[in-house]
Parts: C-alpha cells; sequence; structure tokens
C-alpha cells in the first residue's frame, strides 16, 4: 500500500512502470508458488502406493521361507487345483503355485504306467508337451464348444417379438436353462466330459424358441395400430387398483402404528374403512357369519386375472359388437366347475356373433381359473357365483 | 369434544350403512366388467392327420401342415409346438386326452384322418375346443382327388377358421393378378391365376400385349380386365375354365377401362373416355343396354358395386383433386365421402359391405386405407413408396394390394394385411406381380 502512494505522486509518466512492476513481483511470486506446488511435492500422492510395493518386496526369500515353515500344505492343496492351468509357467510371484508343481510332475512320472490317476490330474496340460497332446486336445475343444454355442442363445432370444404377451417367454427358458445349469455347476470338478454335453443338449430346447421365432415372421413391418392397444390395458387397470388398495391399508397400517397422535375423525374413518374395504384382517373380530365382502382390490386381481385371458384377437368385427353376460360358480379352490359357465344374456349383435364372443369369454374363464383365481378363502360365499360382463368396445377394431 | 361427537357419529353412520351394503351385495351374485383384453395369436394344435391307409401317409403330413400354415398366416393364431405335444393322436375315433393339451396351453385341437385309394382321397377331422373339453362343431368329411389335395386343405383350415372367429374364411380362394416380366422400361405383363397362397399358378394371356386390372366375377368362372390388344385399351372378359376371351362390346370411345362386375353377375361398370372426357358407363355383360352414370367434365373412374348392388363407389378429380365419390348404382348425384388431406383413389367396397378400401397418396407416400361408408373413421393399414389397387379378401377381413420398390430396378409384388393394420405379408408369387383380384370363395 505503502509503494503504491509513492508510484502515484510521481505524476502522470511515472504512472505506467507501476503496473509493470507490479506483474513482474505478482508474477514471479505465483512462478515460486506454482514451482513449489510442482517439485516440492504439493501433488504428490499419499503413501498408498508404497503399500504395493512391500508386496513385491516380500516376495523373493522371505515368501518362500514364510510357507516352508507355516502350515502351509493345507492351504495349497485347496488352492492348487484352480490356479495351477493357468499361472503354470508365467509368473514367479506366485510361490504358492510353485509348490503346487512339484507334486504334480511328480506324479505323471511315475503315474505313466497307471493311466488313470495321471489323466484326472490337472496339471498334465503344463507339464510335458510330448505326453500330452491327447490332454492337451481335449480342453481346446471344451473351451470352443463353450464359446460358440452360447453366443448363439442371445440370438434367437430377440424372437421375444411375439411371445411376450402370453409372458411365456421366460419359461422355456429357464427349462432349457435347467438342463445346463447342472452342467455349469459341475465345472468346477476336474471332470471334463460331463461338462460338456448338457450345453449341446440345451441347444434342443433352443429349438422351442425357433418356433416361437416363427410367429415373428408374421409382423414383419408398418402396423401401428398393433401394439397400442395391449399397451393400455394395463396401465389402466393398475391405475384402477393403485388408488383403492392405498387408502385401504395406509388407515389401517397407520392407526395400528400410532393410535394415539391420530386425529380422532380419521381413526374413526380408518376403523370404519377398515371393517368393510380390508375385512381379511379383521375377520376375527365378529362380522356376519356369512363373511365380509370382497375388497376393490381382490375385485380388480379377479378382473385383471380374467382379461389376462380374454383373447379377442381372433373375434370377428360381428363379435367385437357383442357385450356378453356370463355367469360361472367356482369351487372353493377357485376352479369355475366343470359345466357352470353359462351365458346368461348379451347385446349388441347377432345370436352367431354372441355365440363367438361367449366361447372367447368361456376360455378366457376356463384358462385362466384353470389353476384357481387369487381369491381369499374366508369369503367364498361372496365369490362362489360370479357374473362377468364381458364388454370389448375398447378392443374393437378402430 | 366437537371432535369427539363427530367422530362418534361418522363411525356410527358408517357402522350402520356398511352392513346395509354388505348384505346388498350378498344378496346377488358377484359381478364384475371385464372392458379389455388381449389380442394374441390363439395357440391351436394340429397333430398330424391320421393316415388310415397306408398311400395316404405322405397326404395326411402335407394336409395337416397346410391347415396349420393357412391359420397361423392370418396372425390369428399360432401353433402350438410339436414337440410339446404330451399325448399322440393314433386314431381319429380315440377320445381326445384333454387334460394333455391343456397342459400344453393349446386352445383349439384339430385332429383329422386321411385315406386314399385310386386317386380318390378322404379327409375327415374334428375340432375340439381344449378349455372346454369339447368338440367345436361336428366332424367334417371332405372327398376330392389325389391332385386336389391343396384345396381339402384349404377347405379344412376354412371350417376351422370359420368355427373359432365366426368369419367366413378365404382359404380355398384364389387370385388373379398380372404377372410382370423385365425391366420398367421393358415389362411384359400377363394376366396369371394362382391359390390365395401363390400356389399352382396358371397363366391365362400372353404377354403379347399390355393387361391392366382383371376382375372376377361374382361366381368366380370369369374375369373382365383391360387390355392393349388392338393397340387401345379395351374391355375384355375372360372364362376361367376353358381360357377363352371376347371383347366385350362397348360403345365407342377412345379408351374404355377399369370394368368391374356387379354383384348379379351380368352388370358391367367401367370407365369410357369419349371426346377426352372420361365417365362411367354400365351394361350388361352382352352389351345391351349401356347406360351413363355420371356426367362431368371430370375423370371419373374405378368404380365399385356395394355388395347388395345399390350403390357405387368411385374416384373423381371433379373437386379439383381426386377424391372418392358414392352414389346410386343407377347413376345421380355422387356424395363425396373422403375428405382427408391428399389423394383417394381405387376404391372397393367391402364384400361385408362395411368398409371401402382406397388407396391415398399425400406427402409423396402410399397408402392402403379403410373407412366407412360416410368417410368416417380412416384407418391407413400400410405405407411405402408405392401401394395401390386393394382387393378385398372374400370374408372381408384381409386386405391384397400391389407394393412397388422404388427405383429403376424396382419390382411389384403382392402383400396381405388384415384390416386391422397387423400381419402385413408379402405373398409367394413366382416373380413380379401387380393388380391383385381375390376370387370369392370356390364352391
Amino acid at each position: 500500500m505503502r509503494a503504491g502512494r509513492v508510484w502515484t505522486a510521481k505524476g502522470t509518466e511515472a504512472v505506467a512502470p507501476q503496473p509493470h512492476i507490479g506483474h513482474i513481483v505478482s508474477g514471479a511470486g505465483h512462478l515460486g508458488l506454482i514451482g513449489w506446488m510442482l517439485f516440492g511435492g504439493a501433488f504428490a500422492p499419499a503413501p498408498e502406493p508404497f503399500d504395493v510395493t512391500e508386496v513385491a518386496v516380500i516376495s523373493g526369500t522371505e515368501f518362500a521361507a514364510m510357507v516352508a515353515s507355516a502350515g502351509a500344505p493345507a492351504v495349497t492343496a485347496d488352492v492348487a487345483p484352480p490356479v495351477a492351468p493357468v499361472e503354470t509357467a508365467v509368473t514367479p510371484p506366485v510361490p504358492p503355485v510353485v509348490e503346487t508343481r512339484p507334486q504334480p510332475r511328480s506324479d505323471p512320472t511315475p503315474a505313466e504306467p497307471p493311466p488313470a490317476e495321471a489323466s484326472p490330474a490337472p496339471p498334465q496340460p503344463t507339464a510335458e508337451l510330448t505326453e500330452e497332446a491327447p490332454v492337451i486336445a481335449s480342453p481346446v475343444q471344451d473351451v470352443v464348444v463353450l464359446a460358440p454355442e452360447r453366443s448363439t442363445r442371445p440370438v434367437p432370444r430377440p424372437v421375444d417379438r411375439v411371445a411376450p404377451v402370453p409372458v411365456a417367454q421366460p419359461d422355456p427358458e429357464t427349462r432349457t436353462a435347467e438342463t445346463p445349469e447342472q452342467a455349469v455347476t459341475p465345472e468346477p470338478a476336474p471332470a471334463t466330459p460331463p461338462t460338456f454335453e448338457p450345453p449341446r443338449e440345451a441347444a434342443q430346447p433352443e429349438e422351442a424358441t425357433t418356433e416361437i421365432a416363427t410367429e415373428a415372421k408374421d409382423p414383419p413391418s408398418a402396423a401401428p395400430v398393433q401394439s397400442v392397444r395391449p399397451k393400455s390395458r394395463p396401465a389402466a387397470v393398475r391405475a384402477a387398483e393403485t388408488p383403492r388398495e392405498t387408502p385401504a391399508e395406509t388407515p389401517a397400517v397407520a392407526a395400528a402404528a400410532q393410535p394415539a397422535a391420530r386425529d380422532p375423525v380419521a381413526d374413526a374413518l380408518a376403523e370404519a374403512l377398515a371393517g368393510a374395504a380390508a375385512p381379511a384382517e379383521a375377520a376375527g373380530t365378529g362380522r356376519a357369519a356369512s363373511g365380509p365382502p370382497l375388497t376393490a382390490g381382490e375385485k380388480d386381481a379377479l378382473r385383471v386375472a380374467v382379461q389376462a385371458c380374454w383373447n379377442v384377437g381372433a373375434l370377428s368385427t360381428d363379435a367385437l359388437r357383442v357385450t356378453v353376460t356370463v355367469a360361472v360358480q367356482l369351487d372353493e379352490g377357485g376352479r369355475p366347475l366343470s359345466g357352470s359357465i353359462r351365458m346368461l344374456g348379451f347385446e349388441g349383435g347377432s345370436d352367431a356373433a354372441a355365440r363367438q364372443a361367449f366361447d372367447t369369454a368361456r376360455r378366457a374363464i376356463s384358462r385362466c381359473g384353470a389353476s384357481g383365481f387369487d381369491l381369499p378363502r374366508d369369503k367364498y360365499d361372496q365369490w362362489r357365483d360370479i357374473e362377468m360382463v364381458f364388454n370389448p368396445e375398447k378392443m374393437r377394431i378402430k | 369434544m366437537r371432535v369427539f361427537l363427530l367422530s362418534f357419529g361418522l363411525a356410527l353412520g358408517l357402522g350402520v350403512t356398511l352392513p346395509a351394503v354388505t348384505l346388498a351385495q350378498s344378496a346377488g351374485p358377484l359381478r364384475i366388467e371385464i372392458t379389455e383384453g388381449v389380442i394374441e395369436p390363439l395357440p391351436v394344435a394340429v397333430p398330424d392327420f391320421v393316415a388310415e391307409t397306408p398311400a395316404a401317409a405322405a397326404l395326411a403330413a402335407e394336409i395337416s401342415r397346410l391347415v396349420v400354415a393357412d391359420l397361423t398366416g392370418t396372425g390369428l393364431f399360432r401353433e402350438v409346438p410339436r414337440e410339446a405335444f404330451i399325448s399322440r393322436v393314433d386314431s381319429f375315433s380315440a377320445p381326445v386326452q384333454f387334460p394333455d393339451w391343456k397342459a400344453i396351453n393349446a386352445q383349439a385341437l384339430v385332429t383329422g384322418a386321411v385315406s386314399a385309394s385310386g386317386g380318390q382321397i378322404t379327409v375327415k377331422f374334428r375340432l375340439h375346443d381344449v378349455f372346454a373339453g369339447q368338440e367345436l362343431g361336428s366332424g367334417l368329411q371332405f372327398n376330392g382327388t389325389e391332385a386336389g389335395w391343396r384345396r381339402i386343405a384349404h377347405k379344412v383350415a376354412d371350417v376351422v377358421y370359420s368355427r373359432i372367429t365366426g368369419e367366413g374364411g378365404y382359404f380355398d380362394s384364389r387370385v388373379v393378378h398380372v404377372a410382370e416380366t423385365g425391366g420398367k422400361a421393358d415389362r411384359k405383363k400377363r394376366l396369371a391365376i394362382m391359390d390365395y397362397d401363390g400356389a399352382n399358378v396358371q397363366y391365362l394371356t400372353d404377354s403379347a400385349s399390355i393387361v391392366l386390372a382383371p376382375r372376377f366375377s361374382p361366381s368366380g368362372d370369369r374375369i373382365l380386365y383391360t387390355s392393349y390388344e388392338s393397340g387401345f385399351p379395351r374391355i375384355y372378359v375372360l372364362d376361367v375354365a376353358s381360357v377363352g376371351r371376347r371383347e366385350l362390346a362397348i360403345p365407342q370411345g377412345e379408351m374404355a377401362f377399369s370394368p368391374r362386375f356387379g354383384p348379379d353377375g351380368r352388370t358391367v361398370v367401367f370407365s369410357l373416355t369419349q371426346g377426352g372426357n372420361t365417365d362411367l358407363w354400365a351394361m350388361d355383360i352382352t352389351g345391351a343396354g349401356a347406360r351413363r352414370l355420371t356426367n362431368a367434365p371430370s375423370i371419373e373412374t374405378a368404380p365399385s358395386f356395394s355388395p347388395d348392388g345399390g350403390r357405387i363407389v368411385f374416384e373423381s378429380d371433379r373437386s379439383g383433386t381426386q377424391q372418392l365419390y358414392v352414389m346410386p348404382a343407377s347413376g345421380g348425384e355422387p356424395q363425396r365421402i373422403s375428405f382427408g388431406q391428399g389423394r383417394y383413389g381405387t376404391p372397393v367396397w367391402s364384400p361385408r359391405g362395411d368398409l371401402i378400401a382406397f388407396t391415398k397418396q399425400n406427402n409423396g407416400r402410399f397408402h392402403i386405407g379403410v373407412m366407412r361408408l360416410d368417410g368416417s373413421e380412416e384407418r391407413l393399414l400400410t405405407a411405402s413408396f408405392l401401394d395401390e389397387s386393394p382387393t378385398w379378401a372374400p370374408n372381408g377381413r384381409v386386405i391384397m394390394f400391389t407394393r412397388e420398390t422404388q427405383g429403376a430396378g424396382g419390382e411389384s409384388s403382392l402383400y396381405s394385411v388384415d384390416i386391422s393394420g397387423r400381419n402385413l405379408k408379402r405373398v409367394a408369387t413366382a416373380g413380379a406381380s401387380s393388380d391383385p383380384a381375390w376370387s370369392p370363395l370356390q364352391p
């Protein structure tokens, strides 16, 4: 600050050198600072690398001594099988391998007369080139077989385009996978032949996916209408489910968690609603003997289950104009009783069209009810007899 | 205190009303409304038909395969893989093991048997609704020649299709079209007829002159088409069985083209150019009773009768652009039905009478579309460089049309598409093809 005053006092001519000298001073200062940071070790890393170097240093004699003295044999026996094939010739830093080698090497030399032990031992490929001609050949084949077969499978999977609708895609894959998986698990075991055969079997189940792929031929291109309807369906259904279930469950949970801190009005409402909307929990509280009614969520679940099987793709345009009401009786397992599915009535089309519409509805109920609809058994009286109205208005070709 | 009273009142009120609702609900059966389903191919299982005679073994397999091809080709059915079959069908009369077919999710099952002797074959089949555990309709039997086994297979597939969908089939039908050879600059055209799936192609004319726009008669025994045989476009009628042909006795004019049969099989409607003006005319197939249907300075062409024969849809540029019009079959004031952007042409009335298929050109692309009779609910089914000449399947569910690829090496081919816009696929033809016309179902 003092220097500044002195320079200003010298007048206009003297003003020019002021910034020049100032720049020089500040520049020198900054250079010094940067130099100190660069060469002074300001950017030097933390001491972590030292750990790494220490590992390298230890490896030489100390490791051999440690291995020789310590109870290494147990450890090496475990580690040996996996490590042996890989690291045979290369790395000196891994002393445990050094110990394992001598053992197998000692085996083959005397073991030449007894072939049984020589073949299972993994080290064979590494030991002698001349002898191991047959043994080397087998691992090479293994690798080759495994690689292509696994890579080909993901290729047909895109065929999923057609299959995704019934969601059955994962099933065939898992089935096919089950067989090879068993083959994969034995991989750690040294025995090679069993490991490689299963993957070949896996190629056969793929044919099942190939047939699904044949359907993929159907939609070659340019059909915008196709994907619209299926998408809208689940969205609408779930939209209906969530709002109804949440209000029913939330108050019940809240009431149980914080009964004292709650607003009394909310508590009263929650209690009343819990009796109506979530009677499954309150079933034991002494409701009517006929059983509590189905909740909205349970009804929606039933509706969604039937919708999932209501396939109108093969319906005629006339039948798509028919709303048919179907009665069905379920057993206690939620399965439709045989012969109980009947048409109560229809509107919007001819008798023939109504018949087609009813057949489709009947198939939906039979298919998805074959394993039993997911309905609460304690409310069997409520859902033993059901009337289902199949209204295809939203499914018409537009 | 007031809050407490309010809550008590609410609880009391709900406690009183909810049981009432419960009672009301329990009075009747549970009622739910299903408003949305899925659209997916129906899984159908078709085990090889049983060969009841040794000579029928090969045919039995081929017939069952063709039935599958017909059904799956619609996009409405999916074949259940044969490898998934649990039970075998070794006898046509043996009871069906429905649980085995349920287990593999086959919703429909077709069983059949074939016997052959002396060049004649008998094919019988049954259709089963697996999940209902019962037969869908009764068993049927077809007799025919070995050479005609494809037709029999198509007929089996037609019945299966019809019983499941509720719509008529279209497999036992034929398609007449223009078979093309050579490049765009030197293209030879001749009429050809084939099964709907491209099999059994027969050529009806030679390639000495250009032929255009063949159209079947309602009974499928005759074909109207336009030929440049005389140097100018004239209309001919060809008998399919004898392949004999003759030129229609049409009033004088520079050009006569775009003919189509009326539903009575006798009336022919066509375009006739006189003095540079093109109008619609109608007459008897014999040439009698020729009468002008339109009289406007614009071009009227591509007429198509409604199934009841009462009306005609056609294209005209009387409004300045090419649009679709409907008028009484006897003539009269046309009513415009197309109002969208672009140009509309080649309208064809659906055999069911509920839709009109058309070609639309807009923004440099061609579309095949359908609309209601009043022009509402227009739906474009395809889009490409050049799509044109739609023709309806006999059941009014599928449309076949010409698609031409771009460029000097561009080639025409036939495609079909469901009226929903799904299942667009190319029709197998021996070579380049255009101008398809679908026959009615064969007797």
